[in-house]
């Protein structure tokens, strides 16, 4: 479920819900308040947590993403 | 019963509101036409530009110093690689250097370094610079203001599930719009249909994590928008040649020419002879010219493959930074930020990406125009084009003058209304919405990627005669289960199971142009063709349904 929303910052306003590019979002049956639904299908392309007037949205990153890095010293023993 | 609730009138309608269907939308609306914008999601953050770009491709030869014919050599030797009509690309660069100024007059900044424009990355050393660096993080912000004061009408979140034709000619469509969890249907009918639906994604297994479907370079909700237009008779091309995009493993995110450092071994050694060091000028393009370098190392064993940017100077390292703001990887940096990854001390690894649909799709010819009258491309679908950013503005342009045209000639359909298509489609939905204990998109999504990855692999895989005969009978099969099997129910999940039928249509169309191509050629591997034929490399493989199978012809390719 990778945005999560602060529900002490959100308002309920819905930005976040209209302008996903992959309706991640939708809203709760009875609230109408946006609820993460879709999470599988998060881009992280950051859109919801740019919009978003009350800073209330975050990107978890999930475990299969990680970037693969090392120490660049590695790649070079003779520059360590 | 689904049924079409309201029917609208427009002269062109757009279907993708990314960056190449709000050029037209702007381009039209300058000249008095009427369009309708049809977005799957939301014109503000839809399609592969949605937070941002930084490079352009552009011809101004009075700052390059170089002619038309040096241009288009530097590109089909780079990145863009060579299954363009020339012709084509000829038309494009003449106008590419009239809408980088538009751009800037708007708002979106091409000159962020000062008062002239600067050309960098994605180049070789001592040769000529073909992109504009520019800051594109506002790009869709302004365009879409831009597109509404010029009269455009967005309907957001309404995808388009069909194209109707008559009589060889475009006639509208039918949009599904997705809001509620239930459906509702609108058609809209149109003197022309310009599609801009981007490149098609989830084709392929990701080929970095493939358990996740939506971990792409390239926008995954721009998946199978060119069948549409394939069903009603648009010629595609070009279909069997991979094209791969390479990048951060395993979080996917386009951007390479951003990235200021030396593609390097695990032991240091540069893999490419272009750079040393470090050069914001050029970027390392290694990548671009061996475009199957990571997978090839992790192939053969001497990778996995890094990025160095360590000897950047700290200067060239922020200027970085800012370069994955413009292109819009900001995601990519606050993860970065969160978990301590700093180019200055850490090698990133690289790895390819799996194939997409990009610069191989629906033929257009220099109107932008495809063999369906009144349908027009723009952007990321042309198959017999392909530059990102630059093709997108500069064909979405393009098409929209030459559809605005058109339209002035064209008359409204009065057929469409009763278009037999419309019920039959709306058949199929309502069996996929209400049907009971039914398997979701994702199983077909995935088998699909199966079929794709076994029978018709990229390089260093092969492709040959049997593995291909047996792909496309197993396609079909797949299809099959597809419409007897899947539930899909509600708008959501309808969207994204009409799009994995648009994507077996358009797999059955790669593998059948791949098994046509008896030759090797860059990344088409045939294990029983192994030669490169001299001959056919100037002849391009058209796809077009017929009687609805696949039927594949040849044709020159159109040279400058």
């Amino acid at each position: 479920m990778p945005p999560l929303i602060d529900q002490s910052r959100c308002i309920g306003c819905g930005v976040c819900m209209e302008i996903c590019p992959m309706q991640v979002f939708r809203p709760n049956k009875e609230t109408r308040r946006p609820e993460v639904t879709y999470g599988d299908e998060c881009w992280h392309c950051n859109s919801c947590v740019l919009d978003c007037r009350q800073q209330a949205l975050s990107l978890r990153i999930p475990a299969p993403f990680m970037m693969l890095h090392v120490n660049a010293s590695e790649l070079e023993p003779g520059r360590r | 019963m689904l049924n079409v609730q309201r029917i609208l009138d427009t002269d062109i309608l757009i279907v993708g509101g990314g960056i190449a269907g709000l050029m037209a939308a702007i381009c039209a609306g300058e000249q008095g036409i009427a369009t309708i914008v049809a977005e799957k999601a939301h014109v503000r953050r839809s399609g592969s530009g949605a937070t941002g770009n930084d490079h352009f491709l552009c011809f101004m030869p009075e700052i390059q110093k170089i002619t038309l014919k040096e241009m288009i050599n530097e590109m089909m030797a780079g990145q863009v690689g060579p299954w363009h009509d020339t012709l084509l690309t000829k038309v494009f660069l003449e106008r590419t250097a009239e809408m980088v100024h538009r751009w800037h007059s708007w708002g979106i900044n091409m000159k962020p370094f000062g008062p002239d424009y600067v050309y960098m990355g994605h180049a070789f050393p001592d040769r000529p610079r073909m992109y504009v660096k520019y800051d594109g993080h506002n790009q869709k912000e302004i365009l879409v203001k831009k597109a509404k004061e010029n009269g455009a009408l967005f309907l957001n979140h309404h995808p388009v599930t069909d194209l109707l034709a008559e009589d060889g000619r475009v006639t509208g469509a039918l949009l599904m719009d997705v809001r509620e969890d239930e459906p509702r249907f609108t058609l809209v009918r149109a003197g022309a249909v310009i599609m801009a639906t981007g490149c098609s994604t989830r084709l392929y297994p990701n080929s970095m994590t493939p358990a996740m479907l939506f971990n792409s370079g390239f926008c995954p909700s721009c998946a199978g928008g060119m069948a549409s237009a394939y069903r009603i008779g648009a010629r595609l091309v070009n279909m069997e040649h991979p094209y791969t995009h390479a990048g951060t493993r395993y979080f996917a995110r386009c951007g390479k020419a951003t990235w200021i450092g030396v593609y390097k071994y695990p032991d240091g050694r540069p893999i490419g002879p272009f750079v040393r060091r470090p050069d914001r000028e050029i970027g390392d393009n290694t990548s671009d010219v061996w475009k199957s370098v990571f997978a090839d190392l992790m192939a053969n064993g001497t990778g996995p493959a890094y990025l160095d940017c360590t000897e950047a100077s700290p200067e060239d390292l922020e200027f970085m930074r800012q370069g994955m703001i413009s292109e819009g990887l900001t995601s990519q940096l606050d993860y970065m930020d969160r978990e301590g990854i700093d180019p200055a001390r850490h090698a990133v690894e690289f790895g390819r990406y799996e194939p997409l649909l990009f610069g191989r799709g629906l033929e257009i010819d220099e109107t932008g125009s495809t063999n369906i009258k009144g349908l027009y491309v723009a952007g990321d679908p042309i198959g017999n084009f392909r530059s990102g950013i630059a093709g997108a503005v500069t064909w979405g342009w393009i098409s929209a003058e030459n559809a605005s045209r058109h339209v002035k000639e064209a008359e409204l359909s009065e057929r469409a209304r009763e278009d037999p298509l419309i019920a039959a489609r709306l058949a199929l939905y309502e069996k996929l919405l209400r049907r009971e204990n039914g398997a979701p998109w994702q199983e077909f999504n995935i088998a699909l990627q199966q079929l794709m990855n076994d029978y018709c692999p990229p390089a260093p895989r092969v492709r040959s005669e049997t593995l291909l005969r047996a792909g496309l009978k197993y396609m079909g099969d797949l299809r099959a289960h597809a419409l007897r099997d899947m539930a899909a129910p509600n708008s959501h999940t309808l969207m994204r199971g009409l799009e994995v039928l648009d994507l077996v249509d358009l797999g059955e169309a790669v593998m059948t142009a791949a098994r046509e191509r008896r030759e090797t050629r860059v990344q088409h591997i045939r294990s029983d063709c192994p030669f490169t034929s001299l001959s056919d490399g100037e002849k391009f493989i058209n796809v077009e349904l017929k009687n609805g199978r696949p039927v594949t012809s040849w044709r020159r390719r159109r040279m400058l």
